[in-house]
């Protein structure tokens, strides 16, 4: 299920981008699997087409899936394959102001890596 | 015989028209969108039964009405039929009125309940939906227009042999009761006016599986269900009517072609028969239709918690009736007082779909 919130602080594309990829990490949606087409989903959604499109733009960017013309998006991302050194750069990166806010407010690195470990749970139990 | 066919007909609207607050999607009641918690709310169970109610009072008087009037005078057969089509939109007449009604008070009671405000709306969608739809595919719409490409051909081919008058209109015993002068123009009025109308039947296919399978985040299994049912059934329903027509006007145009190819009695038959067999169709749709996610179901919401519903999208429905959305791109949006679709009129694309070809319809009929 996609479920997108209106009253979130997070803007609508942000959350459409977010739930897809935890469709994918839990095992909803696969490898190779195609997305609606921009049209359809935002259908589906009773959302505008912008923020579909805004947020395949963002998941292509990503590197996630690969959109196809008029078709939809088909998903390039494989969760088995070893991440590339230039994607955890990048993920170390969008990190860094996160690890810093924790810091800021006090937090050590074994409360750190509990709180990520909760969020993986969270995230595959949803 | 006339009498019987008008009567089921004027029935048959009469049930419809009764019972179709318990047969459309329970989260929108006349109209208005109410969540699922409080949509068996003692107060709204008693508005759609006052509207039956008064509804079936009127109808059992129109029918009955009906009955005795062609009983005691013995009528002139066009007197009979004009009054027996004019009978069932006097009923739809009434339940309109009805259903501003109470389209009016329960706007009112959801404003003073304001049954919304704890509630979190969103907007939701199952991406697994899209892979369960069965509606048919838009090429079977191709098979009738094949037929009537045959018979332009056919009809070219004959055109020098054919008498100096053509018949334009046909009374509904199928026998022709006005007449043309022969021209390319007369001749192939009818398979131009069948090929239109097949092709608004492909668009309309085509853009009704381009739109939104709306799931309600209140209710998600239910609405699904509904969805896929009405996309399903009134795609068949469509095609069924394709291939009438396309039997209809084509029979009219051999009967044009070769003099009195068929009888009399398989003119009285066509348009009869027509008829019974649309009844039978629209019956079957709102049965399949109308008992997923309404009343009809029963108590069964299951699965979801209830603070969590569909975004309220009253205002995009204006009067409750006229669907307005310029964000959603959806052309076709179920119906929320009848069973059926309904146009999204902030799309231009949807006038195109159904008002261009019934321009042209015009202008050809106007040009003879």
């Amino acid at each position: 299920m996609i479920s997108l919130n209106p009253e979130s602080e997070l803007p609508l594309y942000r959350q459409l981008t977010n739930q897809i990829m935890e469709a994918i990490v839990r095992d909803e949606l696969a490898t190779n699997d195609m997305l609606p087409s921009v049209r359809a989903f935002a259908s589906d959604l009773g959302v505008n087409m912008h923020t579909v499109n805004k947020s395949y733009h963002e998941l292509e960017t990503k590197g996630i899936i690969k959109i196809v013309p008029k078709k939809g998006a088909i998903i390039i991302a494989n969760k088995r394959q070893q991440i590339t050194a230039h994607q955890l750069n990048k993920l170390g990166e969008a990190f860094q102001p996160l690890v810093v806010e924790a810091l800021v407010n006090g937090i050590s690195q074994q409360e750190l890596q509990d709180l990520i470990t909760k969020v993986l749970v969270k995230i595959k139990e949803d | 015989m006339e009498f019987i066919i008008l009567f089921i007909t004027i029935l048959f609207v009469s049930i419809l028209q009764i019972t179709i607050p318990f047969l459309v999607k329970r989260n929108v009641v006349f109209g208005v969108t109410i969540p699922y918690e409080h949509a068996q709310d003692p107060k709204i169970m008693q508005y759609k039964k006052r509207y039956a109610l008064i509804t079936a009072i009127i109808s059992v008087i129109v029918l009955i009405g009906f009955l005795i009037w062609s009983q005691v005078n013995t009528l002139q057969q066009p007197k009979l039929v004009l009054t027996g089509s004019i009978l069932p939109f006097v009923i739809l007449f009434t339940s309109m009125i009805l259903y501003f009604f109470f389209h009016y008070k329960l706007s009112k009671l959801k404003r003073e309940e304001d049954w919304y405000s704890n509630i979190r709306q969103v907007h939701v969608t199952d991406l697994r939906a899209r892979a369960k739809d069965e509606m048919l595919s838009s090429f079977v719409h191709l098979i009738p227009m094949v037929i009537t490409a045959t018979l332009i051909l056919l009809s070219a081919n004959l055109f020098e042999q054919l008498p100096n008058q053509i018949p334009i209109h046909w009374g509904a015993d199928g026998q022709p009761d006005a007449f043309t002068d022969k021209s390319w123009i007369s001749v192939l009025n009818l398979p131009f006016i069948l090929l239109i109308m097949q092709a608004m039947f492909l668009a309309i296919n085509i853009f009704t599986k381009r739109s939104g399978i709306k799931i309600q985040a209140g209710n998600v299994t239910s609405s699904t269900l509904r969805q896929l049912r009405l996309r399903k059934y009134s795609s068949w329903f469509l095609f069924l009517t394709n291939i009438l027509i396309t039997i209809l006007f084509s029979f009219l145009q051999l009967n044009l072609l070769y003099d009195q190819l068929f009888s009399d009695r398989w003119l009285l038959f066509f348009p009869f028969g027509f008829l019974f067999v649309m009844l039978i169709g629209a019956l079957v749709l709102a049965v399949k239709v109308g008992s997923v996610d309404s009343d009809l179901e029963g108590k069964g919401i299951t699965g979801q918690t209830n603070e969590q519903e569909s975004v309220d999208e009253d205002k995009y429905w204006k009067g409750g009736i006229f669907y307005f959305n310029p964000h959603d791109p959806s052309i076709f949006v179920e119906k929320r007082f009848s069973i059926g679709w309904t146009l999204n009129f902030a799309n231009p694309i949807g006038y195109v779909v159904v008002f261009l070809p019934v321009i042209i319809i015009l202008i050809l009929s106007f040009t003879l």
